[in-house]
């Protein structure tokens, strides 16, 4: 780091340079007078010792994060020396808004002195942030001279997407052997109340049904139905995008994959992710805070890579999408390669329910308001709603969740939807 | 209250040429550099308040020239150490703009303005009684004697501050 001169030498040069040619052409002594003080300030403002050095904390209060929580950013200076004047500048990365302070700053130190300086980031959308550390600039007297540093401190913030309340879950059809929420139709070891029969050998004494067995003159037991967990894969659709930056239908959906996550783990349920995009990615099922984390982590950096080759459903092993597992796929359903890989998935009898994010919204944040757009959203509209109804007819489960409103009202819908169709089968 | 001190001090620059001739030249030149500085000290701009100030030099030498008064070391001292204060300070101002500014920033930045400024003052002085012991001297030398000295006195001068400037630190 050393010292080197700034613009304003030459705004003070061209008012020398003028005095001095002036007092020559007229040969007035007092405009030689007036460029003294100038020349004066060149010289003492020009710097020959080293630039003064300074001690820095660099502290983010946080090193994850959900979308619309904000994180502090606390830098710490310590002076050994006097410092005249610094300008610290902590570059702000973009889906990143200054909730509170400045990002740019001014200080004055004296030798021992220390300062701290607070801003709060607000953090818009899903992305791993990088914060490297503050710009330096040290000024000279007068700021003709200025010195350069960039104090590196890289930390990243994991900005996960933000998890909403979800009571009105997709019920998987059918469950796992380990315990859960789900009230199984196998009889065994519960709380919920199954058939009557009568005693048997073996039977436990707090299973006999005494109003049961006084009615009918022999002893009689009430079974249970086991409560069993499920398995649910999510199925996240990463060929298409549109959208604005950290609002865009993979933002939308990947918010949607980690409230369904966070509420089926809740239920103890074992839940996988599947990314089925340009690169194929998975978080083979799991249960816990650990998987949750596996899961978010995967979320952050579902992305768009675009590829022509169309990727098979056969490529998942079976213990990454279990035949017993329900798998709720998240997409726009804009290309056609996911279409099919979902139709594929029903026709083999698996629980698919399909939430359909619609792309409508995203795509008109990103195009200018006018007649036309409004025309062509309303097209798009009635025609993707052609497509649903025509994939319902298929045999698809389709939810359709415009990504504006809740996802919990979706959903309820579909809750009523599957609760006829299992009386009914 | 940056701009403010700016503005004020641009007109202090423009008001020093009128205080020695208020002619319709000089009114007119005097006139522009206020326009234009005080444009430039609102809009935080440097290239528009050089220009000012270069506009108020000249009309501070068409002034002396028109007027030929007696040399006064001191408004020339006042007049040249306002312009070290007006670049400092709209450079400061553009360069804080917007930005959190610490305590003591202002009040030491201003202490060490006028330090500097209160040093040319000095050598100003220094130059001029220099200059009232040479005068006597000199007075027998013809007129291209000495402008040829001052021309080389000048050329030397900005080519030492130039030298200054762009050599490499230690």
């Amino acid at each position: 780091m050393s010292w080197h001169p700034s613009a304003l030498n030459v705004s003070f040069l061209t008012l020398v340079g003028w005095a001095l040619f002036l007092a020559v052409l007229t040969g007035r002594a007092d405009l030689v007078i007036v460029a003294v003080p100038l020349v004066v300030a060149v010289m003492v403002g020009r710097r020959r010792t080293a630039p003064p050095t300074l001690r820095i904390d660099h502290d983010v209060s946080a090193e994850r994060l959900f979308e619309d929580q904000r994180a502090t950013v606390t830098l710490t200076l310590r002076a050994d020396e006097p410092v005249p004047l610094v300008e610290l500048l902590e570059p702000l990365p973009s889906r990143v808004r200054l909730e509170r302070g400045r990002h740019h700053a001014f200080f004055s130190l004296r030798a021992g002195e220390e300062v701290r300086w607070e801003l709060a980031l607000h953090c818009v959308g899903r992305q791993r942030l990088q914060l490297g550390g503050p710009h330096l600039r040290f000024w000279g007297p007068l700021g003709l001279s200025l010195a350069e540093a960039r104090y590196r401190a890289p930390q990243t913030v994991a900005v996960y997407p933000e998890l909403v309340p979800l009571r009105h879950l997709p019920r998987p059809m059918r469950t796992q052997t380990f315990v859960g929420n789900y009230v199984s139709p196998v009889q065994g070891e519960g709380i919920e109340p199954g058939d009557i029969r009568p005693f048997a050998p073996g039977d436990h004494v707090r299973h006999v049904n005494w109003r049961a067995t006084l009615r009918l003159g022999t002893l009689h037991v009430t079974q249970h139905h086991r409560e069993r967990n499920a398995d649910v894969v999510l199925l996240l659709d990463t060929l298409s995008d549109v959208g604005p930056s950290g609002a865009t239908v993979v933002d939308v959906a990947a918010r949607a994959a980690a409230t369904l996550a966070a509420a089926y783990l809740a239920r103890k349920d074992r839940v996988g992710l599947i990314e089925y995009g340009g690169q194929l990615r998975w978080v083979k099922p799991g249960s816990g805070r650990a998987q949750f984390q596996r899961l978010l982590d995967t979320l952050l950096d579902a992305s768009v890579v675009f590829t022509y080759v169309t990727r098979d459903v056969d490529l998942i092993p079976p213990r990454i999408l279990p035949p017993q597992a329900l798998v709720v796929a998240l997409s726009p359903l804009l290309d056609a390669r996911f279409v099919r890989a979902a139709t594929d998935l029903a026709a083999r009898r698996f629980d698919l329910v399909v939430l359909a994010v619609s792309p409508v919204a995203p795509a008109r944040a990103a195009v200018p308001r006018g007649r036309v757009a409004d025309l062509a959203a309303r097209l798009w509209t009635l025609e993707r709603r052609a497509q649903l109804d025509e994939l319902r007819r298929s045999g698809l489960t389709i939810v359709d969740w415009d990504g504006v409103g809740p996802l919990d009202v979706a959903l309820a819908a579909l809750r009523q939807r599957r609760q006829r169709s299992v009386l009914a089968g | 209250m940056m701009r403010l001190a700016a503005v004020v001090l641009v007109a202090v620059v423009a008001g020093i040429p009128l205080e020695i001739l208020a002619a319709p030249p000089v009114t007119w030149l005097a006139g522009a550099a206020l326009v234009i500085g005080s444009v430039g000290a609102l809009a935080l701009s440097m290239p528009l308040v050089t220009a000012g100030a270069s506009l108020a030099l000249i009309a501070y030498t068409l002034a002396l020239t028109a007027a030929r008064p007696v040399a006064d070391p001191i408004a020339s001292v006042v007049f040249g150490g306002t312009l070290v204060l007006l670049l400092a300070l709209v450079h400061f101002a553009g360069r804080i703009d917007g930005a959190l500014v610490g305590p003591g920033v202002i009040a030491g930045q201003l202490r060490r303005w006028l330090g500097i400024v209160a040093l040319g003052a000095v050598a100003a002085g220094g130059l001029a009684a220099g200059g009232a012991v040479l005068g006597p001297i000199l007075v027998g030398a013809s007129l291209p004697v000495v402008v040829v000295a001052a021309a080389l006195g000048a050329v030397l001068t900005v080519a030492g501050v130039i030298a200054l400037v762009t050599a490499p630190s230690a």
